[in-house]
């Protein structure tokens, strides 16, 4: 056992606090439902910082740390299937990556643009395309879910996708892994968002956060966060199916708990545009159908640990 | 980072499996779903204690100057798992050797360290932490029970509740009142429970037999050498020795034990079919899991020797989370094992109860990480 971080996994995140600084909040008198930065994301890939996965030193665990301190980030950046699916199919895929199951066509995916990397699960084959303008339809509206979204309209036919000899199941833990670090990520920031919220706003001469119906709520949220980031490290050194889906499970499962508690502690400003909070809870609330959802992980769970 | 054991923590983990396997009873489970106050147990762990002792496995984590073996809180931890998943046959015993054996060490006077360590060494002794009171709970600081120093004796009048073993141990743990000064006016006696004037009632319990009950002291006298450190600094002491002990028992292998007990007894019923009984396991299991995880990062900062701040008690919450999936599991899809022939489940399900109850309450751990974990400024008293 050794549940400390390495010291080269503390100056990764610290090159991430660093370059991600002035991304830290939100552009004055933004009011977008999702927030995106071409430039972050360009000095991320550059910096070689959605690649750790693939040194020996580093691994997927890092991988994980670094999907899970970019979550925290208002801006929301293609770095989970990057920095964990990718490296096991082709480090050199072009992002973003969007990963699908089967079922998807017809409806909105994270991600997805003309240009960007398909990865697609059917029947246990891994595949991939370039998305065009064959397979995209543009989001009529900006998505509520604070991610960039289109929906998908068509897959190429069997012959231009390009396979892998890679299992599904790998990809799945790997996807898994990913969504568990995304959520933990976003969850602690949304957290720390409330918090510093009910901590200044005050009502009857006080601050609402002395108020004991919001902090055991608020501590129960701390304690699911602090399993979800467990969870997530956990899977990603062992990389082991069940302990990916249990982490996924529990991910989805803290997300369902916390993301109405949340905006109801800001009371009507929980509504507003104005404060980021959604530009987490609503990428957490994104993330709750992912994979199948809850009952689907869960199923993932119980078939991999008691068969 | 790295979850998994070491080979000769492993190693360690199958001795100790060996070694209950060799010792237990065939009806074990019948006995141990007593509880471990039960005169059974209690019984069983006199005995018990004392070959694990002869083994070398009875406080292995104890410095070698105190007789152990100096192994980390890695080697606790396997030993408390190993020894709750199997229904505690220490008993009331698993406190001495993870509280009350190091505190005497650290606190004890010649004479206390000379008579009250070896009967713990040996396995044979049973103590009682005589802390609650009727109006001090969570409130411990206000306690009452009272202690006047006159002439070279203490005379305690007071009355203590919920006290765990009272009514087959050897000594007390006791927290008197010495003066009105609200945390420094408390100070420790070791107290022989059959000195003249001490009462104890059993309260009857779900839990089972032997494990709370009220204790009276009607003018009871010791001599001031009963005293345990210097008058006022029982505070001190009992913060230090507890420290360790919000994670003393690891409830969640014991919950986690009993989850897989559980699908292991749906598989033979018939009942493992459909996604309900599937989806509710998992959902029970990373409760169990991220609780065990959460208390693994506490004993990772123990072997490092680092302070455990109030992370310990986000750990313990998620163990109540944890204990309470698996008792509901249990109570949804295997009611019956409650009532006839699971003593296992039955042990888990009236133990499980305790878990957001005893050593703080519950709703103190969220107070605590409200307040030091998350900083929210604190509520008016």
């Amino acid at each position: 056992m050794e549940l400390a971080l390495s010291d080269d996994q503390i100056q990764i995140l610290d090159a991430i606090d660093t370059l991600a600084k002035p991304y830290a909040s939100v552009p004055i008198h933004d009011i977008s439902f999702a927030l995106t930065s071409e430039e972050l994301d360009r000095e991320l890939a550059e910096g070689g910082f959605l690649d750790v996965a693939a040194m020996e030193e580093l691994g997927p665990e890092t991988a994980a740390l670094v999907v899970e301190r970019l979550a925290r980030l208002p801006f929301a950046v293609e770095a989970a299937a990057s920095a964990l699916v990718r490296p096991l199919l082709d480090p050199e895929l072009p992002r973003p990556l969007c990963l699908i199951q089967d079922g998807a066509v017809g409806r909105a995916v994270r991600f997805l643009k003309p240009g960007a990397t398909v990865v697609y699960l059917c029947d246990g084959v891994v595949c991939s395309f370039t998305a065009n303008t064959d397979h995209v339809v543009e989001a009529q509206d900006e998505s509520i879910f604070a991610y960039p979204m289109a929906v998908l309209k068509a897959l190429p036919s069997e012959i231009e996708m390009r396979k892998y000899n890679v299992s599904a199941d790998e990809v799945l833990t790997q996807w898994r892994i990913g969504l568990a670090a995304e959520a933990s990520g976003l969850m602690a920031a949304a957290l720390a968002a409330t918090v510093t919220y009910v901590s200044e706003r005050k009502q009857f001469g006080r601050p609402i956060a002395t108020f004991q119906a919001l902090r055991h709520r608020l501590a129960e949220a701390q304690v699911l966060t602090n399993g979800a980031y467990w969870m997530t490290m956990k899977a990603a050194v062992t990389r082991d199916p069940g302990d990916a889906a249990l982490a996924a499970l529990h991910a989805q499962e803290a997300a369902r708990r916390v993301t109405y508690d949340f905006h109801q502690f800001l009371g009507a400003m929980g509504m507003t545009l104005e404060h980021p909070l959604h530009l987490w809870t609503y990428r957490l609330k994104a993330l709750m159908s992912e994979l199948g959802g809850r009952g689907a992980n869960a199923l993932a769970a119980a078939e991999a640990i008691w068969g | 980072m790295n979850f998994e054991w070491t080979d000769e923590q492993q190693a360690f983990r199958e001795k100790l499996r060996t070694f209950l396997a060799a010792e237990l009873p065939d009806n074990w489970e019948s006995i141990a779903h007593h509880g471990p106050g039960s005169a059974e147990i209690t019984a069983f762990s006199r005995q018990f204690c004392g070959r694990l002792a002869e083994a070398g496995m009875l406080f292995p984590h104890w410095p070698v100057a105190m007789g152990g073996q100096g192994l980390d809180a890695w080697y606790q931890t396997i030993l408390a798992e190993e020894m709750w998943a199997a229904g505690e046959p220490r008993g009331a015993q698993y406190m001495n050797v993870n509280w009350i054996g190091p505190t005497l060490m650290k606190y004890g006077s010649q004479e206390q360290k000379k008579t009250l360590l070896p009967p713990i060494v040996a396995g044979n002794a049973i103590w009682c932490q005589g802390f609650s009171e009727p109006n001090s709970g969570s409130d411990l600081a206000s306690l009452r029970t009272r202690a006047v120093l006159d002439a070279g004796e203490y005379v305690i009048n007071g009355q203590k509740i919920w006290t765990s073993y009272a009514g087959l141990a050897d000594n007390c743990f006791l927290l008197t009142r010495t003066s009105d000064d609200r945390k420094r006016g408390i100070t420790i006696l070791i107290v022989p429970m059959d000195t003249p004037g001490i009462t104890v009632r059993q309260i009857p319990s779900i839990i089972g037999e032997g494990d709370i009950h009220e204790v009276f002291f009607d003018d009871v006298i010791v001599p001031e050498s009963a005293r345990f450190g210097d008058e006022g600094q029982a505070w001190e002491i009992i913060s230090y020795s507890l420290r360790n002990e919000r994670l003393g028992i690891p409830r969640y292998h014991l919950a986690r034990c009993a989850l897989d007990r559980a699908v292991g007894l749906l598989k033979t019923n018939g009942g493992w079919k459909g996604e309900a009984v599937k989806i509710e396991a998992a959902r029970a299991a990373a409760l169990t899991e991220t609780a065990r995880n959460a208390c693994y990062a506490i004993v990772d900062k123990r072997v490092k020797e680092l302070p455990i701040g109030p992370e310990a008690s986000s750990a313990r919450y998620n163990v109540v989370m944890a204990e309470r999936a698996v008792s509901e599991f249990v109570v949804e899809y295997l009611p019956q094992a409650l009532i006839d022939g699971e003593p296992y489940l039955k042990m888990h399900h009236q133990r499980g109860i305790v878990a957001g109850i005893a050593s703080g309450a519950a709703e103190i751990q969220l107070n605590i990480i409200a307040t030091e974990v998350l900083e929210l400024p604190r509520e008016p008293r």
